[in-house]
């Protein structure tokens, strides 16, 4: 009958060309593509006004693109997270946490590079599990948890600074493998992190759209109580994502630290709001139970194009403000639409 | 392409670029949220009349907070670099990290010119002239200036602890005030209190209820005396605390009028924003170079003796 | 007939939560291809006897026994290995999730190596959409589409052809047509009694006694915790089963009780000083 058609015309997320070959229209309703396009609209337009400051050049485009990066590679865990039904603020002072951690197990102690990196990931982790404990073993919402983590954690983070070395900042000078590895800058001045992103965000696609944990996930966030009954460890899920999150925290803080040389205490409560608008505008769902990796991936890039992209154009620096706001809604609402032709055209019409 | 960007123009309410041959200049500052700033801006603004009368551009690029302060101001300045501008005009607060970007930029050509902090960094980053306050001498003479009206133990608050000119600030108090027979204790306070009047002005207050010996408090910020000069107030303490600060505001100026707070040390933000601006642009334009270097805009003291004068001027929003 | 041994036996189950005595003597039996109906009003035990039977709680008293072997489930997924499998009222479906996908949750299918492991998405999607089809749905043909878009009858009919599909034994079904309207809940029970047909031993639980009569084989009326009546089909009336479940009270003398109420009164209630 009609049966092909209607399997033509209702792909949600994941989905490849139907039989009837590759359908454009198909294309259009995946989910992800309404990131996409409020990417390209914030684009077009800081490449129109930006275009005589160099905007548009490959410098100009790393600009953007290592802001992404140091924002993206913390976003996609959190997204993972608001899939499954959490959130995680304390990333503020995780990643301040971390950078405090190997600035000084390195430029205070003098250790080496790698002794750093394995203190700073394993003080991450612990605080990621702290996390996931607290959030699975108690009725606690994670946003509380993780408010409480946040603030614990920043003021361990002065606490022992200022024990340890008596400042709040600290230099850190690394060896030029590590600043290759994860401080400089490449080609047309696109810093490590950006490098780092991208492998982390085609790692994280395979594990949320084509491995089976990802359904997990999926699973998790949708229904906790049918997802736990149907089998699914979901205290050790939520345990893990927790960590992954706190773990790329502190891959985003050691990028920063090794690339500016310093570090100091200040918890950044600015990348809890960008990690969540990005994310946000990256299609997930606030209630849980829906998201796509690219969709994060392109929110985060959105963001960077408006933030950054500001300082090119020839506005009244006073409205910046205001112009970033207003992009931001209109990116989302471009978004919305998108997904509202996904999930509608997918509930198909009776022929 | 000139036709393309006359019509950019065109639809844009602000200020226009035009031809690059002359300079185009950056000027990089802090924290949108630092009402400190405006008073730079207004010095950059009256200097990129000038600027654009000989046919350049001023972009002003500012952070969007203090949390992740470094890395933001190595983000504006890897920005101004990919814009071709040819000049810089930049604080330094976060040596480790400016340092090397500015040290990149310079290798490009671009000319580096410092304003307000990092003096002792002009060197390194070939910079041509320094227009600010000495951090140092400034923090001696506020020191100097609150031991010799009678503070016994001043209390130095520092809203952004790490950053270098406000360290370098209440380092000067302490060496003023301890050789005037004054004690110092620096009260470092989590930066996410910065620009809160509310959550500063009860950290000072548990300071002040605290230590009962405490009979001054310096803030480095002029929203900061707001804060200090409420918690002193709620404590009813006004006749036994004295309150002096860094940098103005038409509160400031009102209190010491009004005799509530003692002092404000100036460092004159207009003229560092407008002397960075036009000197940078005067010197890619025509090679002209200042024989004092540093040109030192502050401290300038403003007490009861000359407030009235001062008033003046932040009405004029120079101030 | 009945003198098969029981796939599900409750004997004298008491299940009491600290001093809060719910479920009193409960005594069933379930067999194979025959379809209990559990009939009660609201706040009888109904949820208390489902999460006892399927894992949830355990007895306080008395015993369970499968196939005649006295069974002892500490949690759900013990029940759940046994072949007992509880569907409820809106279908533990996840909406965002497409139908191959919600269909495999927790045993997804999977081709290549660990860690690599990637979900077999065109298997799964092919498996569900025939489970769905055999048990009469032809409507879904796309493994792909969201559960969201699916009618309520037909996220019900989703979920028991999982469950047929993992090899339950018992279906507990948990007032699946509460919810539905005339036409989707007949959705729901030709696939009960497909399920049946399919040799399933099923627990009906509802109050809506039309829906029960049209499937059951067997009936147990639940009234405070204790089951009130036990009957084979034919057995009882329509009016007498909705008596039972009223608690004994007959619903003509309410009704009457009503109308004369509304009547005298105009449909106004007492004034207070009378």
């Amino acid at each position: 009958m009609t049966d092909s058609s209607i399997a033509s015309t209702s792909r949600p997320a994941g989905s490849a060309a139907s039989s009837s070959g590759f359908s454009l229209g198909g294309l259009f309703r995946r989910p992800e593509v309404g990131a996409f396009m409020g990417m390209v609209l914030v684009f077009i337009f800081f490449s129109y006004f930006g275009y005589d400051r160099n905007f548009l050049t490959p410098f100009g485009t790393s600009s953007w693109v290592n802001a992404a990066s140091t924002v993206g590679i913390i976003a996609i865990p959190i997204g993972f997270l608001m899939i499954a039904g959490e959130l995680d603020i304390s990333i503020g002072a995780v990643v301040p946490a971390a950078k405090m951690s190997i600035a000084i197990a390195c430029g205070f102690y003098g250790l080496p590079i790698p002794v750093g990196l394995a203190i700073t990931f394993a003080i991450a982790a612990f605080i990621g599990w702290v996390n996931g404990m607290l959030v699975t073993r108690t009725n606690v919402p994670s946003l509380i948890v993780t408010l409480a983590t946040l603030f614990a954690v920043s003021g361990l983070t002065l606490f022992l600074s200022l024990l340890l070395t008596d400042t709040t900042s600290q230099a850190l000078t690394s060896p030029a493998w590590a600043k290759t590895l994860f401080g400089d800058y490449h080609f047309w001045g696109f810093q490590s992190s950006v490098f780092w992103w991208i492998g982390l965000a085609a790692l994280l696609y395979f594990l949320l759209h084509v491995s089976p944990w990802g359904n997990w996930i999926f699973a998790l966030g949708g229904d906790q109580e049918s997802a736990r009954n149907a089998g699914i460890p979901t205290d050790r899920l939520k345990i893990a994502l927790f960590i992954l999150a706190s773990l790329t925290a502190a891959l985003s803080g050691v990028c920063e630290t090794v690339l500016s040389n310093s570090a100091t205490t200040t918890t950044n409560f600015a990348l809890i709001f960008n990690t969540i608008i990005a994310v946000v505008v990256g299609g997930v769902l606030l209630t849980g139970g829906f998201g796509t990796v690219a969709g994060v991936f392109f929110g985060t890039a959105t963001l960077a194009i408006v933030q950054q992209g500001i300082g090119y154009t020839p506005f009244d620096r006073n409205l910046s403000s205001l112009i970033i706001g207003v992009m931001l809604l209109i990116a989302v609402l471009m978004n919305d639409t998108f997904r509202n032709m996904a999930t509608s055209i997918s509930s198909g019409k009776k022929k | 392409m000139k036709f393309g960007k006359t019509i950019a123009a065109a639809t844009v309410a602000a200020l226009m670029s035009t031809s690059a041959m002359a300079a185009d200049i950056a000027v990089i500052a802090g924290s949108i949220e630092d009402g400190f700033f405006n008073l730079i801006k207004k010095g950059v603004d009256d200097a990129t009349l000038v600027v654009e009368a000989n046919g350049g551009t001023v972009n002003y690029l500012r952070t969007q907070n203090y949390d992740n302060f470094g890395p933001d101001l190595v983000t504006l300045i890897n920005q101004a670099v990919a814009q071709g501008v040819d000049g810089i005009a930049i604080p330094v607060w976060v040596p480790e990290a400016q340092v090397p970007a500015l040290q990149a930029a310079a290798k490009k050509g671009i000319t580096i010119m410092m304003y307000n902090s990092g003096q002792q960094v002009k060197e390194e980053v070939k910079g041509v002239n320094y227009f600010g306050s000495d951090e140092f001498v400034a923090g001696v003479a506020g020191g100097e200036y609150m031991a010799k009206a009678g503070a016994k133990k001043i209390l130095c608050h520092i809203q952004v602890p790490g950053a270098i000119n406000l360290e370098t600030r209440c380092n000067g108090v302490k060496e003023g005030a301890e050789k005037n027979g004054a004690e110092v204790v620096v009260l470092r306070v989590p930066a996410n209190l910065d620009g809160d009047i509310t959550g500063t002005a009860e950290a000072i207050k548990s300071e002040l209820v605290g230590d009962q010996s405490i009979d001054a408090v310096i803030t480095l910020a002029a929203w900061a005396s707001d804060a200090a000069t409420n918690a002193v107030a709620q404590i009813g303490a006004v006749d036994r605390v004295r309150v002096g600060t860094f940098d103005m505001n038409p509160a400031v100026l009102d209190r010491i009028a009004k005799g509530t707070q003692t002092m404000a040390i100036d460092q004159q933000p207009y003229l560092q924003g407008f002397l960075a601006t036009s000197m940078l642009a005067a010197h890619l334009d025509f090679g002209t170079e200042l024989a004092t270097d540093p040109v030192l805009t502050g401290p300038a003291i403003v007490d009861g003796s000359n407030v009235e004068t001062a008033i003046a001027g932040v009405k004029l929003g120079a101030r | 007939m009945t003198d098969r041994t029981p796939v599900l036996e409750m004997r004298s189950v008491d299940k009491s939560f600290g001093p809060i005595d719910v479920l009193h003597e409960i005594s069933l039996k379930v067999h194979e291809g025959e379809v209990l109906c559990l009939l009660g009003d609201n706040g009888a035990g109904k949820s208390t006897l489902i999460k006892t039977l399927s894992g949830v709680h355990q007895p306080t008293r008395g015993e369970m026994l499968m196939d005649g072997k006295p069974v002892h489930f500490a949690r759900p997924k013990d029940a759940q290995e046994l072949g007992i499998a509880t569907v409820h009222q809106f279908g533990g479906t996840y909406p965002l999730m497409s139908i191959g996908r919600n269909f495999f949750v927790g045993a997804e299918p999977t081709r290549g190596i660990w860690p690599f492991k990637v979900f077999d998405r065109k298997k799964a999607n092919a498996i569900a959409v025939k489970s769905v089809q055999d048990f009469g749905i032809t409507r879904i043909t796309d493994g792909d589409r969201l559960v969201g878009g699916l009618s309520g009858g037909e996220r019900q009919s989703l979920a028991i052809a999982r469950a047929v599909y993992f090899g339950a034994r018992v279906l507990i079904l948990d007032e699946p047509t509460a919810a539905l309207g005339v036409k989707q809940a007949a959705h729901v029970l030709r696939i009960v009694n497909e399920a049946k047909k399919r040799g399933l031993a099923v627990i009906f639980i509802t109050h809506q006694v039309m829906h029960a009569m049209a499937v059951g084989d067997h009936f147990a009326v639940l009234i405070r915790g204790a089951v009130a009546a036990d009957f084979r089909k034919g057995e009882k009336t329509r009016e007498q089963i909705a008596d039972l479940m009223a608690g004994g009270e007959s619903m003509a003398d309410l009704e009457a009780s009503i109308e004369g109420y509304m009547e005298t009164h105009e449909g106004h209630p007492p004034p207070a000083a009378e």
